[in-house]
């Protein structure tokens, strides 16, 4: 083979997966050397994004599958015998977000990680983490897929309990680890029962036959199959264990739980629901993503209300967010798929540069307490910024991307409404409006508690941050202000492209088993489709709300400096706590109001709801996985009864 | 026959899971995902049996439509699982073995600084 052959990109999917763990391995054999190991990951993460960049233009702009045969070995005789890796616009989509993802975490992790043992170690099963999720985005083979969900599961628990001396690190590990086994299990059985039913492990051959060969068997399989990446996305009813997991890990690798584990989910969700069973006509299959959508954005956003960790508390918001995700993704129409889609590429970036925040602030403080931090904002310049860039995302206030993304939620959910004409729909428009406003309440209640507010004694000799962790965290915002400002662009070059690779099932079966298969084997089953409506989508103009911003920010720098502004002072200069802002008649010292009660009002008027919540959320690994096999059980019955 | 394999592997797989929903000692969850991943195994490997099918090891030359045999995809995929399973039960016991240190019980009812 020629050297020129080696850079055909059709190759390059297989080098993504490839090198990760290569660069795990000779980790392993060289980590030792701190320049070697730093140097190893560094290579090995910005080769596997480089490769995947590359595949934009194939792939994303001019509409090519990759249809990769390990070993050549492709299709004979009808069957497809060899291992595949298959390549749309949605798996590219998904590795796209993912690298990046490991790359800024990785970049951060330099800096992040120099002062814990076993550093070789945590790098080792970083990149199995990376390779893994990596790798089941871009494989079209089954078991593949669950050899990777099993990868990076067991590099993610064992990340989780990395810093083994953190409050409750190993034991949020162990509840990991036993729920996601029954997931892992789940997903196992539902393969096996679909390979007795088609004798293929492939995933195009699959997606042909199953649809129109529908019977119990195949049913229970799809039940497993849901179920079992349900757990790897953390929807509700598996939220616990993602608040667990990411509060406890390091916060690089809390970027990787939550940008990337959950993405790996719902991705496994939409290959499920829109390619293998091709269940997405039916109504009641939109209702029932929509619905598992709007009951985890609600429920999670409400529990991060009553939170006082600081990265448990963005671990609730994030699922809150894939709720959105699934939601738009579960209305089916073009529209939606991209909001989705959309929103699923701006949480990566948002929820990456929060977490890497919250470990610059644990990093500096030892603390992630909501309730003993107060007032970095002098002490830790940048880091406020960039915290507030990514508060500001996440909480949908324009020019940032959270913005952008949630309006095409909102849009296409009543796009949605009025087209079929069924109320429920403007429903999850209001949820999801109303999901947002706490959101933003709840972030008012993080930067209050953490970055302003009273700077606590013991915090006196804080310094920022080093410059590599403030430069990774810099690459998020740049992406996050990014995304925000052109959303045209986001659309019509990243999302719809994905979007349609969805609604084209044909395509993708007849890129690998060979033009003309999906007619012959699918028959009349028509695949899942969708109007590709985007006229109701009134894009907004993110340019001259920057202005308008600017303008602000400059104004209030304008009064601040002329000296019209009374510098509040602190609270120490009053002689008199009467002043201070308190509960009521309570003794003067129980009277401050500590940045984590700042909403006391509103909890307290909600307080059933929430120590209801705070119950069920028993912490007891026995109740979790009792929620998983109820949840097993309900969707099988569903299942059974809706097919 | 093969009937009353599948009936096994799912009655395996239930007990496992009521082990890991009822039992309150970490050890027994442990034992409880092993006995779930028996089932699964025994599962894999009736899906791949064909009655009075020889052992899958021929030459490309030995090979002819005539020959009969189990199988042989559902046993390699055993082979992976049962590492897995392997691995699933070290790595739990080790994180056991830690929690054992750190907590000083291996009641889960006890275990449970992260709620709510």
């Amino acid at each position: 083979m020629s050297f020129a052959n080696f850079l055909d990109y059709h190759h390059f999917p297989v080098y993504s997966i490839m090198v990760l763990f290569l660069g795990a391995f000779l980790i392993v054999l060289f980590g030792k050397n701190k320049f070697m190991r730093n140097l190893l990951a560094f290579l090995a993460v910005s080769i596997s994004l480089a490769c995947i960049v590359a595949l934009v233009k194939p792939v994303m702009l001019d509409g090519e599958i990759i249809a990769y045969w390990m070993g050549n070995r492709a299709v004979a005789g009808g069957y497809a015998i060899g291992i595949a890796l298959e390549v749309d616009a949605l798996s590219l989509f998904f590795a796209l977000l993912i690298s990046t993802a490991v790359f800024v975490s990785g970049i951060y992790s330099l800096q992040y990680m120099e002062h814990d043992n076993n550093v070789p170690e945590y790098y080792t099963l970083f990149l199995m983490l990376s390779g893994g999720v990596i790798g089941l985005v871009l494989s079209g083979d089954i078991f593949n897929m669950f050899i990777m969900v099993e990868i990076l599961t067991f590099a993610a628990v064992a990340l989780t309990a990395f810093r083994n001396k953190a409050h409750g690190a190993l034991e949020a590990a162990f509840k990991y680890l036993v729920v996601g086994c029954i997931g892992s299990t789940c997903i196992l059985v539902g393969i096996i029962m679909l390979y007795a039913q088609a004798h293929t492990l492939n995933f195009a051959q699959l997606s042909a036959v199953i649809p129109g060969n529908m019977n119990n068997a195949t049913k229970l399989a799809f039940a497993l199959l849901f179920v079992g990446f349900g757990t790897k996305a953390f929807i509700v009813p598996f939220h616990p264990l993602a608040a667990d997991a990411h509060g406890a890990a390091p916060a690089s690798i809390s970027v990787l739980i939550s940008g990337v584990l959950t993405k790996s989910g719902i991705y496994g969700l939409i290959r499920l629901t829109y390619f293998l069973f091709q269940t997405m006509n039916l109504g009641t299959f939109q209702f029932l993503l929509v619905f598992i959508g709007s009951v985890s954005m609600f429920v999670c956003v409400t529990m991060a209300l009553a939170q006082h960790d600081f990265k448990r508390l963005l671990a609730f918001h994030s699922i809150s967010q894939i709720g959105y995700v699934l939601a738009a993704v579960g209305l089916c129409t073009g529209l939606g798929f991209s909001a989705g889609l959309y929103h699923a590429m701006n949480h990566t970036l948002f929820k990456g540069l929060l977490f890497l925040c919250a470990g610059a602030v644990l990093h500096q403080t030892g603390t992630t307490n909501l309730d003993e931090l107060g007032g970095l904002s002098k002490k830790m310049p940048w880091t406020t910024g960039l915290f507030l860039v990514g508060a500001f995302s996440i909480s949908g206030l324009p020019p940032f991307n959270g913005f952008a993304s949630k309006w095409m939620v909102y849009q296409a959910a009543y796009q949605k409404a009025s087209e079929t004409g069924n109320i429920g729909f403007l429903f999850v428009t209001l949820i999801a409006l109303v999901t947002s406003v706490l959101t933003l309440a709840s972030f008012v209640k993080v930067s209050q508690s953490v970055f302003f507010g009273r700077l606590p004694a013991k915090y006196e000799n804080v310094k920022e941050v080093k410059g590599g962790m403030i430069f990774a965290m810099c690459l998020f915002a740049i992406l996050c202000v990014v995304t925000g400002l052109f959303p045209s662009a986001v659309t019509k070059y990243l999302t719809e492209p994905a979007a349609r690779a969805v609604f084209s099932v044909v395509n993708y079966i007849d890129a690998a088993m060979g033009t003309g298969y999906a007619a012959s084997a699918m028959g009349e089953n028509l695949p899942v489709v969708a109007s590709f409506n985007f006229n109701e989508l009134g894009y907004w103009s993110p340019i001259s709300w920057l202005l308008i911003l600017c303008i602000a920010l400059l104004a209030v720098t304008i009064v601040a400096v002329s000296g019209k502004y009374d510098k509040v002072s602190e609270s120490s200069e009053i002689a008199d706590s009467k002043y201070d802002l308190f509960f009521g008649g309570e003794k003067s010292v129980y009277s401050q109001v500590g940045g984590g009660d700042l909403f006391w009002g509103f909890k307290h008027n909600w307080r059933h709801y929430f120590s209801f919540m705070h119950d069920l959320h028993s912490g007891i690994v026995n109740d979790y996985s009792l929620w998983a096999i109820v949840a097993l059980a309900i969707v099988t019955l569903f299942i059974q009864i809706v097919l | 026959m093969i009937m009353f394999n599948y009936i096994a592997s799912f009655f395996l797989i239930a007990l496992g899971f009521y082990t890991i929903i009822t039992k309150y000692n970490l050890v027994k969850t442990v034992i409880g995902l092993s006995i779930a991943d028996y089932g699964v195994n025994l599962l894999i490997i009736s899906v791949g049996y064909n009655p009075g099918g020889t052992a899958p090891i021929y030459t490309l030359g030995e090979l002819t439509s005539a020959s009969y045999f189990v199988d042989p995809i559902p046993q390699a995929l055993t082979l992976t699982s049962i590492v897995i399973g392997a691995c699933v039960t070290a790595m739990s016991l080790s994180l056991v073995m830690k929690l054992h240190e750190s907590y000083g019980t291996l009641d889960t009812r006890e275990i449970r600084r992260l709620r709510g």
